[in-house]
């Protein structure tokens, strides 16, 4: 058998630690069994390299394999995927540290590990993370720098220093190719679904649905506004809109027999006839600017205020109002809105889309659809009807409380003559199947509503922003919004979630209080969050779009040659500086400040004539100045005594003063050689 | 005819001399076989960062990417400034193996882990300190009597990621001689000297006198000190007898008939080497060339290089 290949001692710490970074963002989160595995491998591994143990026979590697492939299949069901595939590649990773017998594998091994290292950052997203995998990649690195360095008096520090510089001036260069390096479009599709549920909206609503929601702070989407953003109980940021109900359940539908054209326009073929009047009715308006980073949400709706126009970057418009992004989004996303408000520009409903917005179950509810039909005797007029509705919710005992009771049952009749304790949800529901019943065709939107400024840059909306609410069809006006939930708990609209149970007082706004009463911690969660804001904006957020409005403000135009010319420029230019920087001499022998005093001095005696070797003890260049200016005797005598003693003493390195003096000593050698009479 | 060319243009641009310093010109770089999987495992990266919109991916990607490049700088500058002296040099047998000394020295930077080797033989591995030097004894196989010069030497380096390899091909101008391979005969070509002793044993006989000691000097024969006397401590002397004249053997070219050259230098060789371990003092006599008569170690070297050196044109 050959003889196993020992790594360097001064190496192996570096292997390990880099193992164990490398491996320990997935056992955090993964599987109890991997980290048992590591542990063994390290374990042995540790036994081996002190002769105590020898490595694991072909059968035991082999059994080891197939029990590691086994696992994985156990604990995630398959062995494909991103969850799995990572899972695999860690534990491969840690098995293969464990049969290193040649120099090779431990390339393949490190090689491997920088693949590690990107898989971490497949779930981890965070700047935290991007510091924690360039450390990574540093201790790997070193690891490389000590498994080429075979001396075995070689210390082990030099090669975390090697790396370290090494990775330092690579980043100058990566940041400049993330930024010229142009973004294409998936080759094919992977889709990251890790089958985690996110928090957020759904694609359907059913009574304290959305209340769950307000338990959760997570952030929802950031907004950046160019200018002035609307004042709060204008931000209705629509997701979606509902308008088939079931009695208990309301649901996404659109009119039967619609095709996609009559739903959808992203920007492609002929502009629907719905989409031309929009557009026709907001072309002289200014309305809001802006920009949107989603957080990833799994599901393909977006945000944005009524009625938002983009330049269709992978996203399109729906007919009612909302934005749909091309495919889930997984991961950061942005993208940049105009909302002009001209919800009343759609031609007329037509039959097919009135008849669903007018739908309701056969029966039950049978109160409300009686109050409904009762407002409508008194009330020919659809709008004097919604304000009757409106005015109902608010004269009527209703509360706005995050923990309804639960109802089952006709919910409608239930909330509206029973509990009468509800959430946005239950106000927007109920409110929409009242107009139903009395004849205005009505839909529910949901989104959020609110968000708070943060720095006073971008806006944060959070889970607990989460917001029900009504659209009604009036001749004449279109789709017209209304918030029954305003009608009952106006704070709510006014001041936000947050604001309307501060002033409530309400016990279930415990979070919040919490919050509050320890106001630097809330500072630091908004720096936190801002810090995020812009590592999703400039670092996550980079996509073809932004990369293209970047570039457009530096290189003037994007095209396929300067892009590539400035790539080559940059890269030029670093291999360059940094060759220069690296290959100089100067920096190779480092001087000291007394040894350039000397070198400046010995410089401008031979400028003034003056020929004799670098190579001269102080002593030697004192005696040949007196030789040559027998007038610079005395100055040059002091310069000398200075020098020496400031060389040989063993008080250190001389301080800035000592420096100064010696400095003003040279100048009086300097000056009496100008003025030979005036220095006697 | 492709390897001549290459030989040429080598032997124009990097002519032999017998100090060498590298640089830019000197040294050749390029990836190893680690470079192209660490390459390839970046472009992986590449495209995983592409396909799953990861802008992060993407970015350990270009970390790496310029890590790489950042490296061939780094292995470059592991080389360069490094020279290269011609040492000293230890003669050998043909058939044998001589040696040359390589000394490396590093002038302003640290040379690590750098490999020396040429022809098909191991590497050795040395680093240098800046402001050290330090040498390297490389074997060298004799084929041919005579002057051998090294072949190219190899400096190879792959220090500090082992994802590059720069490495210069090295003339120094040196020398290793390489004696004539001795060849038993029974006839010894000389003259002079007492036939019927020729082939006895070893050591002082009987028909030398003592003659005194005198103080050892570098070279004398290690079988003529007075152990004894320097045992008790009167220091390292060397016995001195009187040879009688016809102690003396003329080791004579022309004595050998009817062999080629070759073979008449390896059969004086073979007595060179035997006089000498017997201990006996000869002389030497080539066509051109003669070595007075003497004995010992130096005596030995003096008349083993004479033959490696019979028949150069210098």
């Amino acid at each position: 058998m050959a003889r196993i290949y020992q790594i360097p001692s001064h190496a192996r710490g570096w292997l390990t630690l880099a193992i164990i970074a490398a491996s320990l963002p997935q056992l955090w989160g993964g599987p109890l069994w991997q980290a048992g595995l590591l542990a063994v491998v390290l374990a042995w591994r540790a036994l081996m390299d002190r002769q105590r143990l020898v490595l694991p026979g072909r059968v035991m590697r082999l059994v080891l394999l197939v029990a590691t492939v086994g696992a994985t299949f156990y604990s995630f069901g398959r062995l494909h995927g991103p969850e799995a595939g990572t899972a695999l590649i860690t534990s491969l990773f840690a098995l293969k540290y464990l049969e290193l017998v040649s120099k090779r594998d431990a390339y393949v091994l490190i090689v491997l590990g920088y693949f590690v290292c990107a898989t971490i950052l497949l779930f981890h997203r965070g700047p935290a993370m991007a510091l924690y995998v360039i450390g990574c990649l540093i201790l790997l690195t070193a690891s490389l720098a000590g498994i080429n360095y075979s001396d075995t008096h070689a210390h082990r520090r030099q090669h975390l220093t090697v790396a370290a510089v090494m990775v330092l001036q690579a980043l100058p260069l990566a940041i400049a190719l993330f930024v010229l390096v142009p973004r294409i479009a998936p080759l094919w599709n992977m889709q990251l679904d890790s089958g985690q549920a996110r928090t957020g909206m759904s694609d359907s609503m059913s009574p304290g649905q959305v209340s769950r929601l307000t338990e959760s702070s997570e952030l929802a989407f950031r907004v950046q506004f160019e200018g002035q953003p609307p004042p709060p109980r204008e931000r209705y940021w629509r997701g979606l809109t509902y308008s088939y109900f079931d009695g208990t359940t309301w649901r996404q539908a659109s009119p039967p027999g619609w095709d996609r054209a009559q739903r959808f326009y992203d920007g492609r073929g002929p502009m629907p006839d719905w989409y031309q009047a929009l557009l026709n009715a907001a072309v002289d308006r200014t309305g809001y600017r802006y920009r949107v980073i989603m957080e990833p949400s799994r599901q393909r709706w977006l945000y944005a205020l009524a009625v938002p126009f983009t330049d269709f970057d992978g996203t399109a418009l729906a007919r009612d109002f909302r934005l749909v992004a091309d495919g889930p989004v997984n991961g950061a996303f942005s993208y940049r809105v105009r909302s002009v408000d001209v919800t009343g520009a759609v031609p007329a409903l037509s039959d097919a889309e009135r008849r669903l917005m007018l739908d309701l179950p056969e029966q039950g509810n049978g109160e409300a659809r009686a109050l409904a039909q009762r407002w409508r005797q008194r009330h020919r007029d659809d709008r004097a009807l919604v304000e009757a509705a409106l005015r109902y919710f608010r004269e009527q005992p209703f509360f706005y409380t995050l923990e309804p009771p639960r109802i089952a049952g006709d919910t409608v009749d239930e909330f509206l003559f029973g509990t009468r304790r509800g959430f946005c949800e239950h106000y927007a529901s109920s409110f929409t199947f009242l107009m139903r019943a009395a004849g205005v065709p009505a839909r529910v939107v949901a989104g959020y509503q609110g968000g708070e400024m943060n720095a006073g840059e971008y806006l944060q909306v959070r889970q607990y922003d989460a917001h029900a609410w009504s659209e009604v069809w009036l001749p004449g006006q279109g789709w017209v919004q209304v918030d029954p939930t305003a009608a009952v708990a106006p704070e709510r609209i006014e001041l936000g979630l947050r604001g309307a149970f501060e002033q409530a007082a309400d016990g279930a706004a415990g979070e919040f209080d919490g919050l509050n009463r320890l106001p630097v911690l809330f500072q630091l969660q908004q720096w936190a969050d801002y810090v995020d804001f812009n590592w999703q904006k400039w670092v996550l957020g980079y996509r073809q779009q932004s990369q293209r409005d970047l570039l457009e403000r530096l290189l003037g135009a994007v095209t396929p040659l300067r892009v590539g010319l400035a790539l080559l420029t940059v890269v030029l230019v670093f291999s360059v500086v940094l060759g220069l920087l690296v290959l100089s001499r100067r920096r190779d022998t480092p001087v000291s400040p007394l040894e350039r005093e000397f070198a400046r001095l010995h410089r401008s005696l031979s400028q003034r004539g003056l020929r004799a070797p670098d190579t001269l003890s102080a002593a030697q260049l004192e005696a040949a100045v007196t030789r040559r200016w027998p007038s610079a005797a005395g100055a040059a005598g002091h310069w000398r005594r200075l020098f020496e003693h400031l060389a040989y003493r063993d008080r250190g390195t001389p301080g800035t003063a000592d420096l100064a003096a010696l400095r003003r000593r040279r100048r009086a050698v300097l000056a009496s050689l100008a003025s030979p009479r005036r220095a006697k | 005819m492709l390897k001549q060319a290459w030989q040429r243009w080598l032997d124009r641009r990097l002519p032999r001399a017998r100090q060498v310093q590298l640089d830019q010109r000197r040294i050749f770089i390029f990836p190893t076989g680690y470079g192209f999987l660490y390459l390839l495992v970046s472009v992986l990266l590449f495209f995983g960062g592409i396909n799953y919109e990861n802008n992060l991916i993407l970015g350990l990607c270009f970390l790496m990417v310029s890590l790489f490049l950042v490296a061939i700088l780094h292995t470059f500058r592991n080389l360069s400034g490094l020279s290269l002296r011609a040492g000293a040099s230890r003669s050998g047998f043909v058939g044998g193996q001589g040696s040359v000394e390589v000394v490396l020295i590093a002038q302003r930077r640290p040379h690590r882990a750098l490999w020396l080797r040429w022809l098909d033989q191991p590497a050795q591995e040395i680093s240098v300190e800046p402001g050290e030097e330090s040498a390297l004894w490389l074997n060298l196989p004799l084929s041919r009597r005579g002057r051998t010069r090294p072949p190219r030497l190899r400096v190879e380096s792959r220090y500090p990621l082992g994802l590059l390899r720069s490495w210069s091909l090295v003339a120094l101008d040196q020398v290793c001689l390489a004696w004539p391979r001795p060849q038993e005969s029974q006839d010894c070509p000389a003259d002079g000297g007492d036939r019927e002793r020729q082939v006895a044993s070893a050591g002082q006989s009987g028909s030398e006198e003592f003659q005194g000691l005198r103080g050892y000097v570098p070279g004398d024969s290690l079988g003529q000190v007075d152990w004894k006397g320097y045992a008790r401590g009167r220091g390292l002397n060397v016995k001195l007898f009187e040879e009688p004249a016809s102690g003396r053997l003329w080791l004579r070219y022309d004595r050998i008939e009817g062999v080629p050259v070759e073979r008449r230098l390896s059969i004086l060789c073979f007595w060179v080497l035997r006089l000498s371990r017997e201990n006996r003092p000869f002389a030497l006599v080539l066509p051109g060339a003669e070595l007075p008569p003497g004995q010992g170690e130096e005596q030995r070297l003096r008349a083993l290089n004479l033959l490696a050196r019979h028949g150069e044109a210098d």
